[in-house]
């Protein structure tokens, strides 16, 4: 286990605003300073430190929104303290209204070779109801400026779920973003969180979101779309060009190692995950959350995150760990109907029933 | 005077919420059997469940001693349910009296079940002493009352005391009355032994506890006893009275009522009803007059994790010590799996048992919905009786089906008598009579299917007159009915939970209404599921749960990967609870909300 390839994910835990439906771990504050003093800190001190890492991820948070200079201070470290793989990917989240041709040029300069834009939609309306700082018209400049800098492997995330998006609207936009040759696509469902500004808002007028089956059709019609387009659903919600498959995320997937510096990140090494504070303080103060990962927990991944994937999971690896699925009612009614399938002792679901997975896994759960 | 001359047995009998169990607190606090400070309202109620609803279920006898005219006399009271539900229980414990106290509400006069209760005294050839309650009241009119009781009971009532058990007016005189009126027990301490049982419930430590009225001879500790009906034999290792609390004494004699144990470890031996006689000076005549009661409201009982089966049977064994008239069978369900078939006196009597099993057994129940028990006539000349939808055999089978009919009396303030002609046409009765008692009071009588009563006529009744009609029943045999049964098929699998017996002419919107009730709260599942009612092959309604469309599609890295575990965890949990229907999920609910359709419209 000891010489396998690490994924390095860094928390950059700030945003110029909150938008509505966020509840990630982001502020809009002034700690900056004594957050990356910390964050190199946590880098340095890493009981890992010199294993070998293949992929980094930055996200956040907004990490276009902190200045450059803390962005390759961090990489430096990392880079100085584990052996950073020449063709590691390196991948760094933006918004498109913080992400100046200055910026992206030095975060090449670094070493960043992928760049996810927090697009979320092409029209103006869904954003300001999203509380996002850009409009269509910045995020398309965004991507124009990326690929003029240099950038190859742009991914943007759209979500699904806002008033007035439709099939065509939704299409329009993964049509307009594959013009401008992005080549991986994220897309989630908008989630109503609770103590977010939106779940405020739809408690009061529950009416107003689309409901379930107008997301689903929004939703598999993108896939359809994407899928002319050569558009790949490697993931539920990931949709890649050939070979442009998001590595770190893979690594989480595939049940690999993977190290989370800053504040609220999260390391998986062996059956042991750390999760840091979720609040400055914690976080200066080193408090973290230990789980020890059982083996029913390990069986219990491997389907859920292998189910979520085109890559599903191998029936003899959680045989191994003290589960035998085939002898599980459900695992053999979904392979009669033909929504789990067999290849090679891999189980895989079907990809038309990827939408309802949750339904599936909690079934073949040991 | 001899001992027996200084004895009465009576019971407390009313119409229920006219007072019944405030005056026996009150007697018991006027004959100082406890302190007042120590009293918790309504005393022998003493179940939690009873004194939340204001009805007594448990029969608590109690012994006061009494000073009159310088004497002591001790009376034994024994407290009766007051429900039309529970009139075997009454009865029961009428045998071990010689008198009753009839109270009457002195503003809402008689009712249903004062005239049910009055006429089980009279059959038990019990002294009757009318009691008007409530004077207190500004709406009282007691003198009306006394003779609306001597008109419709047909009861001397014009010197019944005028009380008020909750703030204790004239209470007294009750006490007085009891002494005078009442007949003191007759019997032989001499004779050969001759015991009641009339109640039972387990103690822990003790065992079985019989509670007898001792009508000859005499039992104490170390006594071989013989019960006559199960020819047990025990050695009595305690007796006693109630104070109401249990308190141990060297003896009963003939008059005495109180308690016997045994140490008697297995619930069946005690056949309440039963008469406890020496096992080695036998009296050779039991005890008349204690028939074997007949539920007549049927239903399943399953627990929601299949695995507490052994629990149920536990509860439902321990419930049945203290409740003779329950009754159950093991039962097999398709869809619900091991369970058991129990039977009722009525639906509140149902709903008791099933409250106390999740409460004092804390046991997660579904029950399958309440049904009566029928005649099927086969053509091949066989006759069964059968209370399980699921035992009705095909159509093809069956020459006729009887169903059980009751004789109903509405008692209501004339502006009603519409309502409940209506109600009573809607659920197929037959208009029998209509008597004017008086200038505000009608009766109604119609027969009506037993089966109809137990669907929903309580509540209907109830809303229709505002709560001012009573209604008594009593079996009035059987008659023969267009009854089919309704199956309810969920993705073409039929459901046997699901299944009921109804008329023919109310199939159709039944099984429509069901069909549209699941379609609430079955969930979506992963593919489209159609809900059919049908009557053997003829499908009569049908309604379609659609597809799930979407979960929650989530982003999922690395620090979502615990955090959605757990969520799936969860999941997997909950859907323990369902219960497998081929390949549909369905949720416990399910099979209760049917019992309550009405209840939405």
């Amino acid at each position: 286990m000891k010489n396998k390839t690490l994924g390095i994910y860094v928390h950059i835990p700030f945003c110029e605003s909150k938008c509505t439906y966020c509840d990630f771990a982001s502020f809009v504050c002034e700690e900056k300073e004594k957050y990356f003093v910390f964050l190199k800190d946590e880098i340095e001190k890493s009981e890992h430190k010199g294993r070998a890492v293949d992929t980094i991820y930055i996200g956040g948070g907004t990490p276009s929104s902190v200045e450059p200079k803390y962005i390759i201070q961090i990489l430096q470290t990392i880079k100085s303290n584990f052996q950073v793989s020449k063709n590691a990917e390196i991948t760094i989240e933006c918004n498109p209204n913080s992400a100046t041709v200055e910026k992206l040029a030095s975060y090449l300069n670094s070493g960043v070779n992928r760049i996810s834009f927090g697009v979320q939609s092409l029209q103006d309306g869904v954003l300001k109801f999203a509380g996002r700082r850009h409009t269509a018209k910045e995020a398309i400049a965004a991507i124009e400026n990326a690929k003029t800098v240099g950038f190859k492997n742009i991914s943007a995330d759209l979500i699904i779920g806002f008033p007035n998006q439709t099939k065509t609207s939704v299409c329009q936009d993964a049509k307009k973003l594959i013009s401008l040759g992005i080549t991986h696509i994220s897309t989630y469902m908008l989630q109503v969180e609770e103590g977010t500004l939106l779940y405020k808002i739809v408690k009061e007028n529950p009416s107003l979101l689309p409901n379930d089956d107008v997301c689903s059709e929004i939703f598999q019609e993108l896939v359809s779309f994407l899928e002319q387009n050569a558009f790949c659903q490697y993931e539920v919600s990931n949709f890649s060009k050939p070979n442009f498959e998001s590595r770190h995320n893979l690594k989480y997937w595939s049940g690999q190692d993977y190290l989370g510096f800053g504040l609220s990140a999260t390391s998986t090494i062996g059956n042991k995950r750390f999760t840091n504070a979720k609040t400055f303080e914690g976080y200066f103060n080193g408090e973290r959350e230990v789980e020890i990962l059982g083996n029913r927990e390990k069986i219990e991944e491997k389907i859920m995150l292998g189910l979520r994937c085109r890559l599903g999971f191998n029936i003899e690896e959680i045989k191994t760990l003290g589960y035998d699925i085939s002898s599980n009612k459900s695992f053999q009614e979904f392979i009669k109907k033909d929504i789990l399938k067999i290849q090679n002792k891999n189980v895989f679901l079907s990809s038309k029933y990827y939408i309802v997975n949750n339904q599936i896994i909690s079934s073949l759960l040991p | 005077m001899n001992r027996l001359d200084k004895i009465r047995n009576f019971c407390i009998v009313a119409h229920i919420d006219h007072g019944k169990s405030t005056l026996a607190d009150r007697l018991i606090e006027l004959t100082g059997s406890l302190a007042k400070r120590d009293m918790q309202a309504q005393l022998l109620d003493s179940m939690e469940l009873e004194r939340e609803r204001g009805i007594t279920i448990k029969l608590t006898p109690t012994r006061m001693l009494y000073d009159f005219e310088g004497e002591t006399y001790t009376l034994n009271l024994i407290d009766t349910p007051g429900h039309v539900d529970f009139t075997y229980e009454v009865s029961r414990s009428l045998a071990a009296c010689e008198g009753a106290i009839l109270i009457v509400d002195a503003s809402q006069g008689v009712e249903a079940q004062t005239l049910a209760n009055a006429y089980l005294a009279v059959d038990n050839n019990l002294e009757i002493l009318p009691v008007i309650n409530k004077i207190d009241l500004p709406s009282a009119r007691p003198e009306e009352v006394k003779k609306e009781i001597e008109d419709i009971v047909g009861v001397p009532a014009m010197h019944a005391p005028c009380i008020s058990a909750k703030d204790g007016t004239n209470v007294k005189d009750v006490l007085e009355m009891i002494i005078k009126e009442f007949p003191s027990p007759k019997g032989d301490e001499n004779a050969k032994l001759k015991c009641l049982i009339f109640d039972s419930y387990y103690d822990n430590f003790k065992g079985a506890i019989c509670l007898i009225r001792v009508f000859d001879g005499e039992v104490k500790v170390g006594d071989k006893i013989k019960m006559m009906q199960t020819g047990k034999t025990f050695d009595v290792t305690e007796v006693g009275i109630f104070t109401p609390s249990a308190r141990a004494v060297d003896m009963l004699s003939a008059g005495d009522v109180g308690y016997l144990a045994g140490s008697i470890k297995t619930i069946s031996d005690v056949a309440v009803g039963d008469t406890i006689t020496n096992a080695l000076d036998p009296t050779e005549m039991p005890l008349e007059g204690y028939k074997k009661v007949q539920p007549v409201v049927f239903c399943g009982i399953f627990t929601v994790d299949g695995a507490k089966y052994n629990d149920l049977k536990d509860a439902l064994e321990k419930l049945k010590l203290n409740d003779a008239s329950l009754e159950y069978q093991p039962e097999v369900s398709e869809a619900l799996g091991f369970g058991f078939r129990c039977g009722f006196l009525g639906l509140l009597h149902l709903e008791i048992i099933t409250e106390r099993i999740e409460r004092e057994f804390n046991l997660d129940i579904i029950t399958t919905a309440p049904g009566v028990f029928y005649n099927v006539y086969k053509t091949n000349g066989e006759m069964l009786v059968i209370s399980n939808p699921s035992d009705l055999p095909s159509q093809v089978e069956i020459d006729y089906i009887e169903e059980p009919i009751v004789k109903a009396s509405m008692y209501t303030p004339p502006e009603y008598v519409g309502a409940i002609m209506e109600l009573c046409q809607d659920k197929r009765g037959v208009y029998k009579d209509l008597t004017y008692l008086d200038k505000t009071r009608v009766r109604v009588d119609y027969t009506l299917p037993l089966g109809e009563i137990i669907y929903d006529f309580f509540d209907s009744l109830k809303s229709r007159t505002k709560g001012y009609a009573s209604f008594d029943y009593e079996m009035a045999g059987f008659e023969q009915s267009d009854l089919v049964r309704v199956d309810i098929l969920l993705n073409g699998d039929k459901c046997d939970a699901l299944s009921l017996i109804v008329h023919k002419d109310k199939a159709y919107t039944r099984g429509r209404a069901i069909a549209e009730k699941l379609k609430k709260i079955i969930p979506r599942q992963l593919f489209e599921v159609p809900i059919q009612a049908a009557i053997g092959n003829k499908i009569i309604a049908r309604e379609t749960i659609s597809a799930m469309r979407k979960d929650v599609l989530a982003k999922c890295y690395g620090g979502d990967i615990s955090r959605k575990r757990k969520l799936l965890e969860k999941q997997k949990e909950g859907k323990k609870k369902m219960r497998q229907i081929g390949s549909v999920e369905i949720p416990s609910e399910a099979f209760m909300s049917i019992l309550k359709l009405d209840d939405d419209k």
